[in-house]
């Protein structure tokens, strides 16, 4: 019952900077492991405590730069969900997360949208913040020295409405200690300028993501936005215009009405719409995009328990970033890392790597990247 | 700030669609102040992503419980009404900024419209504590929606004012201030964003209508001689208010609650909910 491995961050064996030790535990069978806290000491035979810490959670976003965006668990917070990391204070504990995606980040400071600005659907929110933000030099300056100090890497969301906006801004973080990457946010819907236009358009994409990456050593990811007709010919060309990762998805474009007053209910009209309602789009987005490229996929849609997490990780992902959860439950990342690690104890998995990708269709079938004959 | 699990201890409708419920949380009423507020989370089984804000309606710290009001207006609030004694809740807080009375403050004016009430309910008990006089003046549609005396301390001024005239003053509650305004060392109010920013603007008016001159203070007392946002800056405003907006995170990670301040954007959830009138850029009154 050895599974089938494809390991996407890890193609090749030889490169391969964890060499995790292949150890087989003495027996595979389920062993009860509790989400939190010590492992139940009277469970029968098995040392499971040392099993569930044996569990190696690590992975890198950036094989094509060892080291530079290696993280020790895969479970990130998405941007624009925890702040900088530092608005959640002592609830959450910033030190145990794979990697925290900051608020996007535009070079000039930004007031954002009209209120409202956010509201609750079946199942999700719809958001329609508008990228407020004090502006790059603001966020190094008040942020980037405390992230120095942090063993949680902070991968920067950056946004912009032009070329020479992105560019400029990633130059300006580009060797600032604190800073461990960039995310590309070329998906928000929520501006009327920039944002969407470059995800929607593979020429587009491409071009700001090769500039980007002819500005920066930093680990590039890059956000994809689910407002597309096809997905995959745009992964396609943000991977050959130099990304290290991709990042899917951003929020699907929505609204809500406010009927008492008979108008549209956010300030800006439109919103992005997360949470569960949209994690089936964004598994079908992910699957089909881990078909596509070979760089490290990172899932982001609706994450709210370990099941999303075991979904994504089966569909291709080699992370995910938790988001609209975090609202309800700001422990959820901390306790997801941990039931992860349980998980793998549980099924005889050395490293959680050994699930990316297992549900994926096996070498035939394999979905075209021109995207002409899709049919949703 | 914390996560605290709390106990249902009693639940009850007080107005129509408007209840009472009181928590176990003596963590939270112990360190709790009036203005501020918390993040309940509803269980899954609810089917909600977002948690809800509520400001604390009434503390004691003796018995370690909390109480908060609310209208039942959506899916979350009408899980939480029909909660019984005994249902654990998941709460975060105590959150935002709390109202800061001027330690010479002898006489308090207290504004409420509907269920603005539970915004600054708390502030009634905690000036009456510290020997202060109160007066709340309270707005509402009709007699029926009017909050019951029985619920005050009998120290307070209660009066009211009713659109329809049914009980009290006919009109809206901003009328009553003109009455109270020389009377009142500060006014605190929570209530529909047009009955704030009428408020803010007779605010503004009161210095010059009852002729008070500021000696000894070059410049007058003005907004800026205490950082915005600034403890310091509410202490010294004659008015604070109580905003209310959409909220996500409530800790000020979201960015959802923002609103216009004089200064730039504010968030209702960590640079407010209370504000100084002045610190808010008012739209037009209606």
């Amino acid at each position: 019952m050895k599974p089938k491995k494809r390991v996407v961050t890890n193609r090749s064996t030889a490169a391969d900077p964890y060499a995790a030790p292949r150890r087989r535990p003495a027996l595979a069978g389920p062993v009860q492991a509790r989400p939190r806290g010590p492992a139940r000491s009277d469970a029968p035979a098995i040392p499971v405590p040392s099993r569930v810490a044996d569990v190696d959670l690590s992975v890198d976003l950036a094989p094509a730069r060892p080291g530079a965006l290696a993280l020790r668990n895969p479970i990130l917070v998405a941007s624009g969900t925890f702040g900088y990391g530092v608005e959640y204070g002592e609830v959450a504990d910033v030190q145990r997360l794979g990697a925290i995606c900051c608020k996007g980040t535009t070079l000039r400071p930004r007031f954002g949208n009209e209120p409202p600005r956010v509201t609750e659907t079946p199942a999700g929110m719809l958001n329609s913040i508008g990228l407020q933000n004090p502006g790059v030099d603001a966020v190094i300056e008040k942020y980037a020295g405390l992230w120095a100090t942090w063993q949680t890497p902070v991968i920067v969301n950056v946004a912009g409405e032009s070329i020479e906006d992105y560019v400029t801004v990633v130059r300006r973080l580009d060797g600032v200690p604190g800073v461990a990457g960039i995310e590309l946010n070329i998906s928000c819907p929520n501006v009327g300028k920039g944002g969407l236009q470059f995800a929607v358009d593979r020429e587009a994409a491409s071009a700001v993501t090769a500039a980007v990456r002819r500005a920066t050593d930093l680990p590039l990811m890059v956000k994809l936005s689910p407002n597309v007709a096809d997905v995959r010919a745009i992964a396609k060309a943000i991977e050959d215009a130099g990304a290290d990762a991709i990042s899917a998805i951003n929020t699907l474009s929505g609204m809500a009405i406010d009927r008492r007053r008979r108008r549209p209910l956010l300030g800006n009209t439109y919103g992005g719409l997360s949470g569960p309602a949209i994690k089936p789009v964004a598994l079908r987005i992910v699957y089909e995009v881990a078909q596509t490229v070979r760089v490290p996929v990172v899932a982001i849609g609706g994450v709210s328990g370990l099941d999303d997490v075991l979904d994504f990780l089966m569909a291709g992902a080699s992370a995910v970033q938790v988001g609209t959860a975090i609202f309800a439950d700001p422990l959820l990342p901390e306790r997801l890392i941990d039931e992860l690690a349980a998980y793998c104890a549980e099924h005889g998995l050395a490293s959680f790597r050994e699930l990316v990708g297992v549900a994926l269709p096996k070498g035939r079938d394999r979905p075209s990247v021109k995207g002409v004959e899709y049919r949703p | 700030m914390r996560l605290l699990d709390a106990e249902l201890i009693s639940s009850r409708e007080i107005l129509p669609a408007q209840w009472l419920q009181a928590y176990h949380a003596p963590s939270l009423a112990g360190s709790v102040r009036a203005g501020q507020f918390i993040h309940v989370r509803t269980p899954d089984y609810s089917g909600l992503v977002l948690r809800r804000p509520f400001s604390v309606n009434t503390v004691d710290r003796a018995t370690g419980t909390v109480t908060i009001h609310f209208r039942v207006t959506g899916k979350g609030t009408e899980w939480m009404s029909r909660a019984r004694q005994g249902e654990r809740l998941d709460i975060l807080g105590p959150l935002g900024r709390p109202f800061e009375v001027n330690p010479r403050t002898r006489h308090v004016l207290l504004v409420a419209g509907g269920l603005g009430m539970a915004g600054v309910r708390a502030l009634a008990d905690e000036a009456l504590e510290a020997g202060r006089r109160v007066t709340l003046l309270f707005g509402a549609a009709s007699a029926a929606e009017v909050y019951p005396t029985s619920l005050l301390p009998d120290e307070v001024e209660y009066v009211v004012a009713t659109d329809d005239g049914s009980l009290g003053h006919r009109g809206y509650v901003t009328d009553l201030v003109a009455d109270y305004e020389a009377w009142a060392d500060q006014a605190f109010a929570c209530g529909p964003e047009p009955m704030l920013a009428t408020l803010a603007r007779l605010a503004r008016g009161r210095d010059e209508r009852l002729g008070v001159a500021h000696l000894g203070r070059k410049g007058g007392r003005t907004r800026s001689s205490a950082a915005s946002g600034s403890a310091q800056a509410r202490r010294r405003a004659w008015l604070q208010v109580s905003m209310e907006q959409n909220m996500g995170c409530a800790v000020g990670a979201c960015l959802g609650c923002v609103i216009h301040g004089v200064d730039g954007p504010v968030r209702v959830c960590r640079e407010g909910p209370v504000f100084a009138a002045e610190e808010i850029a008012w739209g037009e009154p209606a």
